[in-house]
């Protein structure tokens, strides 16, 4: 009985830790600055004020051109790692080529490089191409499939049996219409394990778009958010509204799809 | 066409983008980062061919020295923390009171969040004067200008991200010990302390390397949060590698400098990945599944 109780105790700590920022914001976003100025922190708010979310939706600071550029990034982010990494998996799980292994490790290989250190030469060679500050300077580098996608996608594909696809091969399904008919259907967890992971990676991505766009027209709103708090710096009822409305949207998505995100994360080790 | 003849066309088919993805932009920048590095250039008059010069400057420069430290001291302040945390309450969770898949849901809120929002949720948290954690004390405390509490605080705020994903990775290595392993140990006599420390424990150690090896590794290169909560200041004390190369490239248009150290950073994350992956290895000598 009291290691129950002690149990609770410690798990109900914890939880107020976690959730005490995230309710604080929003019971801040939702004040007038100067009742965030005249009144103790916790005091609720009296009356509730959406002018912070009015200036962040039709005001002068609007976060909706960068919300709608980041839910283009995303979009062509998962679309195309997705489908090329499917691509790459599938080669490497089921066809037999010479050169399949060698490629096989140096993927892997790549693996160990971090994204920090190859962040100088990704922004150097986009900059000779001319795709600086633009759309496809923001999309390149993660659009065109993940190693580990591609890592994790070829151990789920190997596994299905050899038997399925010599049927389709018999009726004389060529390699796409395998892929298609027969091994996508079977492979619905994995695809949207990464689906899930892919969103949440790049809709959080900070440091690649804020180095690759400059100027508010290829904003996305991590950066609008982070230009927003060094430019009204201490008008944090602004801040905490645009803060609210960045991380919202995923939240939204975790409460509904919260078993299968916590078990996708166990499942990639995702980063 | 023979089926292995047709086998290689469509491998390569199927490959191709991925290729263009890897070789374009993971292989290429490995390759262009050790060119630049022997330049010095800020983007806009030509590069000038200096050889080594760059390794010389960012190694007997004071600040880059400085920049090693404290993400040293960052990676050293987290990873302990966060993974005792993390374990603990893996442990608490795995009792599976009523309400468990509740509190797991809490705790791993604010790893979907981005590290950048949550960077300036805390910054404000930590203000000196507005921020609920000194209305709380009721008294004043620098925790982001001061030279010692700066690192720590990011640190904290770090940890506070991370011990809801260290716990889901506890959480399934515990899953998959063997119920008979408690219960053998229970009827030999071992309380619940010592049942932990000589079976659990042990047998969570491929766990245990997982989450002390990415979280390392992440660590390593933090960014979002030291860019919201204190651009690297006070006087660098939280500047971090990754801050450094960040500044160094796109604030001061050192390209050939940033580049050096962002190799030299590749150079330590690498020997630390291996020396990790060896000293698991050794001390590793059973499989689990």
């Amino acid at each position: 009985m009291r290691r129950v109780v002690v149990t609770y105790l410690a798990l109900g700590v914890g939880a107020v830790l976690i959730l005490a920022p995230y309710l604080l914001s929003v019971q801040t976003s939702v004040k007038t600055p100067r009742q965030f100025a005249q009144q103790p922190l916790l005091a609720l708010p009296d009356p509730v004020t959406g002018s912070n979310y009015a200036e962040l939706v039709v005001g002068g600071h609007t976060l909706i051109p960068p919300l709608v550029i980041t839910v283009q990034v995303v979009l062509v982010v998962v679309l195309g790692q997705l489908t090329c990494s499917v691509l790459a998996a599938y080669a490497f799980a089921r066809l037999d080529f010479p050169g399949r292994d060698a490629l096989f490790w140096v993927y892997l290989a790549t693996l160990m490089v971090p994204a920090v250190a190859v962040l100088v030469p990704r922004f150097v060679l986009l900059s000779e191409a001319g795709l600086v500050n633009t759309f496809a300077g923001i999309v390149l580098p993660s659009m065109f499939g993940s190693p580990y996608a591609i890592f994790l996608l070829r151990q789920f594909f190997r596994a299905i049996p050899q038997e399925l696809l010599d049927a389709a091969r018999i009726d004389g399904a060529g390699h796409p219409r395998v892929l298609r008919h027969v091994i996508l259907p079977l492979s619905r967890p994995i695809l949207a394990t990464l689906l899930i992971i892919t969103v949440v990676t790049h809709w959080n991505d900070f440091l690649w778009p804020l180095v690759v766009t400059s100027g508010v027209r290829w904003q996305v709103l991590t950066v609008a958010v982070a230009g927003l708090q060094s430019q009204y710096q201490g008008n944090w009822t602004l801040v905490m509204a645009a803060t609210t409305l960045a991380t919202m949207p995923l939240l939204v998505l975790f409460a509904i799809f919260q078993k299968h995100i916590v078990r996708s994360i166990t499942i990639t080790g995702m980063r | 066409m023979s089926r292995r003849n047709r086998d290689t066309v469509a491998g390569y088919a199927f490959l191709a983008p991925s290729l263009l993805g890897v070789g374009g932009f993971l292989l290429l920048p490995v390759v262009v980062v050790l060119g630049i590095s022997l330049f010095r250039w800020d983007l806009v008059s030509p590069a000038h061919w200096t050889a080594l010069d760059n390794y010389r400057s960012v190694l007997t420069d004071p600040a880059f020295g400085r920049s090693l430290a404290v993400t040293a001291g960052f990676v050293l302040l987290v990873i302990p923390v966060q993974t005792a945390l993390g374990l603990a309450a893996a442990v608490l969770l795995d009792q599976r009171l009523p309400g468990s898949a509740w509190f797991r849901a809490i705790l791993v809120l604010p790893w979907i969040s981005a590290p950048l929002a949550l960077g300036v949720v805390w910054r404000w948290l930590f203000d000196p004067s507005d921020g609920a954690v000194n209305q709380l004390l009721g008294h004043r405390v620098e925790w982001l200008t001061s030279p010692v509490l700066a690192l720590p605080s990011v640190a904290a705020v770090t940890v506070w991200t991370n011990v809801g994903y260290v716990a889901l990775f506890f959480l399934a290595g515990l899953a998959g010990i063997p119920p008979q392993y408690a219960e053998a140990a229970r009827i030999d006599g071992a309380g619940p302390w010592q049942g932990f420390r000589r079976i659990t424990w042990p047998l969570l150690r491929p766990t245990t390397f997982f989450v002390l090896a990415t979280g390392g590794i992440s660590s390593f290169q933090v960014f979002d949060t030291v860019y919201a909560m204190t651009q690297g200041g006070p006087a660098g004390r939280t500047e971090v590698v990754a801050y450094a190369i960040y500044r160094e490239a796109f604030v001061e248009f050192r390209m050939g400098r940033a580049a050096a150290m962002s190799v030299l950073l590749f150079l330590v994350l690498i020997t630390v990945t291996i020396a990790q992956q060896s000293y698991f290895r050794r001390r590793t000598t059973y499989e689990m599944g």
